[in-house]
């Protein structure tokens, strides 16, 4: 009976592999393959995963660049004239010019995290991210992808934002090659810090938590509205340790010529942020931890 | 003259290698979680335009060995080539070559049933994916619903678009991991149609099925997995003639006489009513087949009787499964499940 025949297999029977009936097309399709493999390198997905995560945002414009537009527009307003008529002026120049910056970076630190750590999240959430991780792409090449658009998407919110206070007479430019350089530096942490907690997060608590709980408090600390040297003391020394505030300064710098802090000092933490949050991202996609299995 | 026949001889020698290697190559691989053995010691090789079916309980470890292969599983003992690169070192390659289609149904909540399809390709580096895209879709039956959102597609639907994102970019080696899970008859048929036609085009099939009549309808070979292990390994038409037992139930004119019980007792023959009798052999190349079948049926002569009717049967791959496995999770079980079921030829 079937019993009888059940055969233990130590050693299961590999060498009983005899070529399938379509052999011959079958190696065909593979030398293609292996040909394609080693011509392509995944350069051509990575710009079309660039492309699609543009694509995702860009489809929804309405929430994703003019909503955080509009709302900073809101913080300018209320801010920049009504209590900018008290102020005046701060270290040299009035309070509307000394905002701006501090808006600019606001909005394209949330919405470049936002960007990237939602879209990778909501992919694993539908299980999408298995398309993606079947792909020849390589991590870095995946950490491209997402964090090109999403520095996309920051530099077009912010410009908004800027283009709409120049538009108001309350923006200049003191350096640019400063005021770039910190742009798409922060862009760029933001975007792979946000991929990062897409990569981690487990659920919608864990994706709102660090926007909310962090980013926010961290930036509303980090002289948006303010100079540290208006704030007492041992708060003005505190300040210092909130890497936002030389984004913030490092921005304001490039964009009015004034800052809290050294701007040299400033280019040095946001590029260690960079590689820091690089690495990190880069380890966790090529591992596959908390992602993979 | 000597020169010309050295080169033949290298073509020759190398053509002889290439008809012999494995499209998948499988040796010793093990995957451990924490304590669980997910996949436990496993070779095997994989011809280049079989269809290999994975059978295997709840847990057997199916999903976790496609992972391992597909470059979802990173952490693994052991060594898994495709096309003779290594998974791990050389994923560039491997993942070009291989085409998966996941067991839980996902779907793409920001773009189009088209724009999908056209990024996946994409990805793998193919140009002019509109038009793979437009005829995927045209053989699945999507192409109504090529501009929808794939959130809003059905369960069956999205299996489909799940099945065209793996095709997209022309893989030799596709995984189909519980392909027909949750979806109807007609589907299921189509899709069975086409991964004949896929291999018929060069493409290698791996799949990991419950339903067993897929494999026995599709598979040239069948694997068994059970905890993490591969237990048996052998061609379909060979493991039925191994493992499976045929019957003939015939059924007399009249209720069947005592004396000629008697007479069938050294045969394995059973009665299942008072005026039928069934009697069972090994597989079709058994040969002791036929002279035990003309033996029964003289005997029926013999008592002077009439045959009313014959019916033959055999047991099917998933009693043949049940069996294999119950076997190894309880060696020491004497007796097997008996065949009931099955479907007649």
């Amino acid at each position: 009976m079937c019993g009888e025949g059940v055969v233990k297999v130590d050693a299961p029977q590999t060498g009983a592999v005899a070529p399938g009936v379509h052999a011959d097309a079958a190696r065909c399709r593979v030398d293609a393959l292996v040909a394609r493999a080693r011509r392509e390198r995944g350069v051509y997905g990575c710009v079309i995963l660039f492309r699609r995560e543009l694509d995702r945002f860009l489809r929804y414009s309405a929430q994703t660049i003019v909503s955080p537009a509009l709302t900073t527009l809101l913080w300018f307003l209320v801010f920049g004239y009504s209590l900018g008529e008290r102020l005046q002026e701060i270290k040299g120049i009035p309070y509307v010019d000394f905002l701006v910056p501090g808006l600019v970076m606001m909005a394209l630190i949330i919405n470049t995290f936002l960007n990237s750590g939602f879209s990778f999240f909501i992919s694993k959430i539908h299980g999408t991210v298995v398309d993606l991780m079947v792909t020849p792409l390589t991590p870095l090449q995946i950490i491209a992808g997402y964090t090109g658009a999403s520095v996309v998407r920051g530099i077009a919110v912010g410009g908004v934002i800027w283009a709409v206070a120049i538009l108001m007479g309350a923006s200049t430019l003191h350096q640019v090659g400063i005021t770039v350089a910190f742009l798409l530096l922060t862009c760029m942490s933001f975007a792979l810090f946000g991929l990062i907690v897409g990569i981690l997060a487990r659920d919608f608590d864990h994706i709102n938590f660090i926007p909310n709980f962090l980013i926010m408090p961290f930036t509303f600390l980090g002289g948006v509205f303010y100079s540290i040297d208006m704030l007492p003391g041992p708060w003005d020394t505190v300040s210092r340790f909130n890497p936002i505030l030389y984004m913030v300064n490092g921005l304001r710098y490039g964009m009015t010529g004034v800052s809290d802090v050294p701007v040299g000092l400033g280019l040095a933490i946001v590029t260690v942020s960079v590689l820091l949050c690089l690495g990190i991202a880069w380890w966790l996609l090529a591992t596959g931890r908390k992602l993979r299995e | 003259m000597t020169l010309g026949f050295t080169l033949v001889g290298i073509e020759v020698g190398w053509a002889f290698v290439r008809k012999t290697e494995p499209l998948l190559s499988i040796e010793r691989l093990t995957k451990r979680y924490g304590d669980l053995v997910a996949v436990r010691d496993l070779s095997l090789e994989i011809a280049p335009g079989e269809i290999f079916a994975m059978l295997g309980p709840n847990g057997a470890g199916k999903t976790t060995l496609i992972g391992c292969v597909t470059g979802l599983i990173q952490h693994f003992d052991g060594t898994v080539r495709v096309a003779g690169y290594d998974v791990r070192r050389d994923y560039q390659v491997t993942r070009q070559v291989v085409g998966v289609v996941p067991q839980e149904l996902n779907f793409d909540a920001f773009c189009s049933t088209r724009q999908i399809l056209i990024y996946q390709g994409g990805y793998f580096g193919r140009r002019r994916a509109c038009e793979r895209a437009d005829e995927l879709l045209r053989i699945f039956g999507l192409s109504e619903k090529a501009s929808a959102n794939s959130r809003w597609l059905s369960g069956g639907m999205k299996r489909r678009l799940m099945i065209c994102k793996a095709l997209m970019h022309q893989p030799a080696l596709l995984f189909l991991d519980e392909p027909t899970a949750g979806v109807d008859v007609e589907l299921r048929d189509e899709l069975w149609a086409y991964v004949r036609r896929l291999r018929e085009e060069g493409v290698t099939v791996f799949l990991t099925t419950h339903y067993l009549e897929e494999a026995e309808q599709l598979a040239d070979r069948i694997g068994i997995l059970n905890q993490g292990r591969l237990i048996l390994v052998d061609r379909r038409d060979r493991l039925l003639n191994r493992f499976g037992t045929r019957w003939l139930t015939v059924t007399c004119d009249r209720k069947l006489p005592k004396p000629l019980k008697d007479r069938l007792a050294p045969f394995q023959v059973t009665f299942p009513g008072p005026d039928c009798l069934r009697v069972r052999y090994r597989g079709a190349r058994d040969p002791e087949r036929v002279p035990v079948v003309e033996q029964v049926l003289a005997a029926v002569r013999d008592a002077g009787m009439q045959v009313r009717s014959l019916e033959g049967g055999r047991s099917s791959l998933e009693e043949i499964f049940r069996n294999i496995v119950k076997r190894d999770n309880h060696p020491d079980a004497g007796a097997v499940v008996e065949p009931e079921g099955g479907y007649v030829r």
